[in-house]
């Protein structure tokens, strides 16, 4: 039972290091960036790039990781700009459109030069007690760089001054504004973030599982629905959102088939959607 | 003089709002523009301050043009605008609304923080209170006290008064007055007329997107087609 | 009748596909598929189009209606021509439903289409997941029960070329109607549609559930012309994306675009066919390319084009949008 639970936060955590990103894309791009799930591909594909050119897998990781970021700044400064004259929804459809086409473009690709690959890291310990639970060591790894993520974002987000005038473009683009602040700076250091997060999500799924091309559309589905349910302007709500869709994932797959457990969380997703639109802590709404 | 506009036209879309309007601001003065509502005072300002681009006509402050420009960059160049809608940040406390105010100017913070808390003790007071927590008259403060976090040279007002009780009025304008005998150059849109001109130095009478009428705040005070038209004096 | 006679010289054309092509049966299922996607996205233009519902589901709408209407067929026996409508009337109740869910919640356009697409997804599982009826991945054979003609290329090219004309008349109807200008005033901004007393709910549900019809038709329709129902023939890359594709690439809002769009599209993908794996680029790249270019479509453009070659004093294609058009940046 524990460890379903612990499971469901393991698994959980990876898809609010995804979903959250998607937030902060959408909070201050006003663009729903629906190629998301490939820059974790890309940073798990670049991270085994560099392994295989014999690089340690440590650094390969951060490497992987920046390789994401870099691609997500290249995203908003080219791709997106078309999206960016726009404002409200001619934006968020346009920039729908060009990042899905994008996405199509990726993971064609990535498909077709990496036929078989399959990013996965084998820990020299493979498990470890923590408090009497046996876990596995790689579950526990991912988890904690979730966390660690999440950590320094909360922090930065928090205390310094750049981090308030993210959370303050995300709430009043406006007033942000007629404080002085560029949000498209800003704007631009966010999706670079974003993008990395998902690089993070992208090495970790391959240190607890494997991480194969194709599963970037998947990613962001799985993203989105838990930015969505979380409420899109909410990072609290995504990470929120994120371990609570983990839990329900793992428990219905351990209960049912897996096609019914699917079901069941986009289900739940729907209703949660449905019955509080505005997102799991929205307060003002 | 340091901020000009020179025959103005703005709109929105296919509706000209603005006609040839004309209006110049000298350092240390205060400027009211009155006039009814749907008059054009906002659509003014936001195309003063970067927020919407006028179809014809200049903007010029300190000899610069301001056409063109964003309205972050007008910010950063001293001329600071309070919206009637104040644009605050709710979820964020009155402490970081007043950090953010400061973006451009970070060093100069502390001493601007002090200088905001003591002319409004009440938003020192609620310093870790949730902006979208504060009353309607601290609202206000708070958006003018991040303004003033800026270091304006120019700050400009829309409607300040909307929506607040008359004692909270009374208390805005008082702080609007000292941070005139400041030497703060202030440009204010008023519909409660005789506020406006009691603070103000000289005055603009809008009417439907052009200036009818301008002079000495105080001898328009005293002028009888205002007195018939916004001091209901008959 | 002038105003017919663009639909009029469509019609002929696509009338005469056969005797050009009915030799080659390549070319027939080819022409044909382009009419079931043509009807697909005039039901997409209502939806998306002209009432700005983000339905990300058309595969499952469609497929539901495929899959119920084969399924019964197998499983009791049942004609056709019974469990045909039984999966269009689905069809609509579904796209029904899902409009009046997101009026009622005041979803806005990205949170439809999320639900919209979680529905997508769960279709897809469902059918994978109740495989004693629908057999899973490999899919069910929907030959010999009892729809003959569907089984011909030539009388289901004029099947299908029906359902698309009924499809464009319905939408014709509609927006010549009070509907039509119900469906302007709410795209453009509903709450003052609202307030001058238009029911916008009855409005978009109406949409909804007549363009959830259509994809039902077409796609119970296409369930039996193709042979075989499976997962794969009503995917959300499958259906999707090359009607929003045709859409955008038509002209949204426009009466000809889909049909216009569809064929251009259907062009595009047979280009792109001999590059194999590459063929994603077809999906990437216009879509990419459409939207930062040809915001408008094809069929304004070609209103526009033979406007200034003077070949038509009347009002351009698509006329009905005009006004819609101009206030789109």
């Amino acid at each position: 039972m524990t460890a379903l639970l612990f499971d469901g936060i393991v698994q959980g955590l990876q898809l609010s290091l995804l979903a959250v990103g998607i937030t902060l894309i959408y909070g201050l791009g006003g663009v729903l960036n629906l190629a998301h799930g490939q820059f974790a591909i890309v940073g798990g594909v670049a991270a085994a790039l560099l392994v295989s050119f014999g690089a340690n897998p440590l650094l390969a990781s951060l490497g992987g990781i920046g390789a994401a970021g870099v691609l997500g700044l290249i995203v908003d400064r080219t791709l997106l700009l078309p999206a960016y004259r726009y404002r409200g929804e001619e934006r968020l459809l346009l920039g729908l459109i060009l990042t899905l086409g994008f996405s199509f473009l990726i993971d064609g690709y990535l498909n077709w030069k990496f036929p078989e690959f399959s990013l996965s890291f084998q820990l020299r310990v493979p498990m470890v007690e923590l408090a009497g639970i046996p876990m596995r060591t790689a579950s526990l790894a991912a988890s904690l760089i979730a966390m660690t993520v999440f950590a320094v974002l909360f922090a930065f987000l928090k205390l310094t001054l750049l981090g308030k005038s993210i959370r303050s473009i995300i709430e009043n683009e406006v007033g942000a504004e007629l404080c002085g602040i560029d949000p498209s700076r800003t704007r631009t250091l966010i999706v670079f973030l974003a993008a990395m997060m998902a690089g993070v999500a992208g090495v970790t799924q391959g240190l607890f599982s494997s991480l194969g091309t194709e599963m970037g559309p998947e990613f962001t589905i799985l993203g989105l629905l838990v930015a969505v349910v979380g409420g899109v302007r909410s990072i609290n709500g995504t990470l929120a959102a994120g371990i609570l869709l983990g839990i329900v994932n793992v428990f219905a797959s351990h209960y049912v088939g897996a096609y019914v457990a699917y079901i069941i969380l986009l289900s739940f997703a729907m209703a949660t959607i449905l019955v509080r639109p505005a997102g799991l802590l929205a307060r003002f709404t | 003089m340091l901020v000009r506009v020179e025959a103005l036209y703005a709109g929105y879309g296919s509706t000209q709002v603005l006609r040839d309007v004309s209006l110049e601001a000298h350092p240390g003065e205060a400027i009211a523009v009155i006039g009814p509502n749907g008059a054009g005072k906002t659509t003014l300002l936001k195309a003063i301050v970067g927020m919407l681009r006028p179809s014809r006509g200049a903007v010029r402050y300190e000899d610069r043009h301001l056409s063109g420009l964003r309205a972050y960059q007008v910010a950063r160049l001293g001329l600071l605008y309070v919206p009637a809608e104040r644009e605050l940040f709710p979820t964020m406390t009155v402490l970081e609304n007043l950090q953010l105010g400061a973006y451009r100017n970070v060093r100069a913070a502390g001493l601007q923080l002090g200088y905001v808390f003591g002319l409004f003790p009440r938003l020192k007071e609620r310093q870790r209170q949730l902006a979208g927590t504060l009353s309607g008259g601290e609202q206000q403060m708070l958006a003018i006290g991040r303004a003033l976090m800026g270091g304006p040279k120019v700050l400009m007002l829309d409607e300040p008064s909307t929506g607040l009780a008359p004692k909270a009025v009374a208390e805005l304008y008082r702080n609007l007055s000292q941070l005139k005998d400041a030497g703060l150059t202030l440009l204010v849109t008023e519909q409660q007329v005789p506020l406006a001109l009691s603070l103000t130095d000289r005055a603009y009478v809008l009417e439907q997107g052009s200036i009818r009428l301008s002079g000495r705040s105080s001898e328009l005070l005293g002028d009888p087609a205002i007195k018939r038209a916004y001091l209901g004096v008959v | 009748m002038r105003k017919y006679a663009d639909i009029a010289a469509v019609t002929l054309v696509l009338a005469l596909v056969p005797a050009v092509a009915g030799g080659s049966p390549y070319y027939m299922r080819l022409a044909t598929l382009a009419l079931v996607y043509m009807a697909w996205t005039v039901a997409f233009n209502l939806i998306f189009g002209h009432t700005k519902q983000l339905f990300l589901c058309l595969n499952a709408l469609a497929g539901t209606a495929g899959y119920l209407a084969v399924v019964l067929a197998i499983q009791l026996k049942l004609s056709p021509w019974v469990t045909v409508p039984v999966g269009v009337a689905a069809a609509a109740g579904l796209g029904a439903l899902f409009s009046y869910v997101s009026v009622l919640r005041g979803l806005g356009v990205i949170f439809l289409g999320i639900v919209t697409l979680s529905f997508s997804l769960i279709f897809h599982n469902l059918v994978l997941g109740l495989r004693q009826f629908t057999n899973g991945e490999t899919g069910l054979v929907s030959r010999g029960l009892g729809f003959s003609l569907l089984e011909q290329p030539v009388p289901s090219y004029y099947i299908f070329l029906a359902v698309l004309l009924a499809a464009l008349a319905i939408y014709q109807l509609l927006m010549s109607s009070k509907s039509g200008m119900a469906f302007r005033a709410l795209s453009d901004d509903e709450l003052t549609a609202e307030l001058s007393g238009i029911d916008v709910t009855w409005y978009k549900v109406l949409a909804a559930a007549v363009a959830s019809a259509i994809l039902g038709l077409s796609g119970a329709l296409y369930a039996f012309y193709n042979g075989i129902v499976s997962p794969s023939v009503f995917s959300f890359v499958g259906i999707d994306i090359p009607v929003l594709i045709a859409l955008l690439l038509g002209g949204m809002r426009t009466r000809l675009g889909p049909v216009i769009g569809a064929i251009a599209f259907a062009l595009l993908e047979e280009l792109v066919r001999p590059f194999g794996q590459l063929n994603v680029l077809v999906y990437g790249v216009p879509l990419i390319v459409l939207f930062t270019t040809f915001r408008e479509g094809m069929v304004p453009l070609l209103g526009k084009c033979l406007a200034m070659l003077d070949l038509r004093q009347a009002a351009p294609l698509g006329s009905e949008q005009a006004e819609g058009q101009r206030r789109t940046p």
